[in-house]
């Protein structure tokens, strides 16, 4: 019984937190737990840029819940020009544009089961690299 | 009696001894069921996590190999562009009809084969002059990515000198205006350099102090000028188009390039400044007088796409000599500037462009497309959605009165409903 309340509290409280990030339109760049990746590399590893960290091929991965406050804070652009970008890339060097989860659990599965990952995300995660 | 007695004294211990089995039992049952039940709260959601967790690494080490075959796990997108418009022109020629024209149906592919390796396939589609249809193996290429700073292709590529060859090419829906800078069209639409190559290109970008340097190297198959009747002596009335040798080089001189440039950030984020350069020999393929010109080209572009604003420009300059003559070298320029600037999804613009090209020059000479020209053109693009546009040209069109060529002057308006995929 105390177990259970406890573990009410504590979802609660986590529930609280999270709900509290998110209002505060926090972003944390996350990376697979392999993958060391420095705050100012973001924006070349999302503009295709920057492929490789050390032997490791670099896998971007878009967040539609987060997308809007990632490009605006981060890469300081709207999508249209993101997209914009990413057409030219895809066609001159043939890379393929970041692909895109649907919310932040999808993002931090991905990001922790696939070596090279690296995504955005509304608030923190474990079992994952926090990049910024 | 006794016995009796005994016996059923003896079946009442047996029932308690029995009782108290059971309830041993049932008991050790109970608290097993509590310990497992106390287990369940504290770590059976653990151990069914990881257990998961497991199951999902599993999985992608299982699915890894087709994981590279995309990186988005859904398969492998197929991409391309596609064009329609009306043209209308106060001089219609047979290469300038009036008229609703299709453009072209380019369509890519980008498969990757594990981390290093990658091609890039683009067959494309689009309407002749005459009116047929012609296929073309666009590009053909296969590239390995050493690292960030290197990949090499090999293959048949667009050939990466200035800006607009590689950057646009076939796709309408990227660029802003309906046409390109008439000399660097490709072979069979006026212009007047090798558009695509086939041999070995290897680009990459690294950084330097607050930028990028940016570089493409290449060397592949020289171009041949394809003459009308090969049969007769070039001539005004018999000349030819590039060709780009896909099948081998007719001269075995293999023809050479670089274009190195530099790209801004901070303050000049969008700004890039390049140099290029082109060598290799081009031949005729006429029977009757083989001409010979070492094509040597040397130029540079600016580009800046920032704010809103879209500034293209590109200059080429040729020292071409002749090799099978005793002509000498010839000198001969063309060159464009572009400027855009967008207003939400509307997009006014404004070009200019003007080559000067030797008619002593038997690289220019030669090539139906090698008469100096100057155009200008304004235009309009609206943006329906990132990727649908629809866009409006005025072009003034003055062709220069060379040896062996008139003057030519018309004006022209080009509508076009491009998508990109």
């Amino acid at each position: 019984m105390k177990a259970t309340i406890l573990r009410l509290i504590s979802t609660a409280t986590f529930a609280l937190l999270a709900s509290q990030n998110a209002v505060a339109g926090d972003l944390v760049v996350i990376a697979n737990s392999g993958t060391n990746l420095s705050a100012g590399e973001v924006r070349d590893v999302f503009l295709g840029e920057k492929q490789f960290a050390g032997s490791t091929k670099l896998i971007p991965v878009d967040n539609a819940a987060q997308q809007e406050n990632f490009l605006s804070k981060t890469m300081q652009m709207n999508s249209v020009k993101y997209s914009g970008i990413w057409t030219k890339k895809a066609f001159r060097d043939g890379l393929s544009a970041p692909a895109m989860k649907s919310s932040d659990a999808e993002v931090i599965q991905f990001v922790k089961s696939t070596p090279g990952a690296v995504g955005y995300i509304g608030s923190s995660a474990s079992g994952v690299n926090i990049v910024k | 009696m006794l016995t009796t007695k005994w016996v059923t004294k003896k079946g009442n211990v047996q029932r308690k001894l029995g009782n108290l089995f059971y309830v041993s039992v049932l008991g050790g049952l109970l608290i097993s069921s509590t310990a497992v039940k106390a287990e369940t709260d504290a770590e059976h959601l653990k151990n069914l996590e990881n257990k998961l967790d497991a199951m999902q690494n599993e999985l992608t080490q299982m699915t890894s190999g087709m994981a590279h075959h995309s990186t988005s796990g859904a398969g492998l997108p197929l991409h391309g562009f596609m064009d329609v418009g009306f043209a209308s022109n106060s001089q219609a020629t047979p290469s300038n009809p009036k008229g609703f024209y299709v453009g072209a149906l380019s369509l890519y592919l980008a498969p990757n084969f594990g981390d290093n390796i990658k091609a890039l396939v683009e067959p494309n589609f689009e309407v002749t002059p005459e009116g047929t249809v012609a296929t073309d193996l666009e590009r053909l290429q296969i590239g390995y990515t050493f690292s960030d700073t290197s990949t090499v292709w090999a293959g048949r590529i667009h050939t990466p000198y200035g800006y607009w060859n590689t950057g646009f090419h076939h796709g309408a829906q990227m660029q802003t205006s309906v046409m390109r800078p008439r000399f660097l069209d490709f072979e069979d639409k006026g212009g007047i350099l090798p558009a695509h190559m086939v041999g070995l290109w290897s680009a990459g970008k690294f950084k330097a102090s607050t930028g990028k340097v940016t570089y493409d190297v290449y060397a592949g198959n020289g171009p041949k000028v394809a003459m009308t009747d090969p049969t007769s002596a070039p001539s005004p009335t018999n000349l030819g188009t590039l060709d780009i040798n896909l099948a081998g080089d007719n001269n075995h001189q293999a023809m050479l390039g670089f274009n190195v440039g530099y790209e801004f950030t901070g303050q000049l984020d969008g700004l890039r400044i390049a140099g290029h350069g082109l060598k290799g020999d081009v031949d005729d393929n006429a029977s009757a007088q083989l001409n010979k010109t070492e094509l040597s080209m040397i130029g540079g572009s600016v580009i800046y796409l920032a704010n809103d604003w879209e500034v293209l420009s590109e200059y080429y300059g040729f020292d071409d000599n002749d090799k099978s003559g005793s002509t000498g070298s010839h000198k001969s320029w063309a060159s464009y500037a572009q400027i855009g600037k967008s207003l939400n999804d509307w997009t006014p613009y404004i070009r200019f462009e003007r080559t000067v090209l030797s008619q002593k020059d038997n690289y220019f000479a030669m090539q139906a497309s090698g008469q100096s020209y100057a155009r200008q053109s304004l235009g309009l693009r609206y943006n329906l959605n990132q990727n649908a546009a629809l866009k409006v040209e005025l072009l003034n069109s003055n062709f220069m009165a060379e040896v062996g060529r008139t003057a030519v002057s018309y004006r022209s308006v080009y509508t076009q409903y491009a998508i990109g995929f």
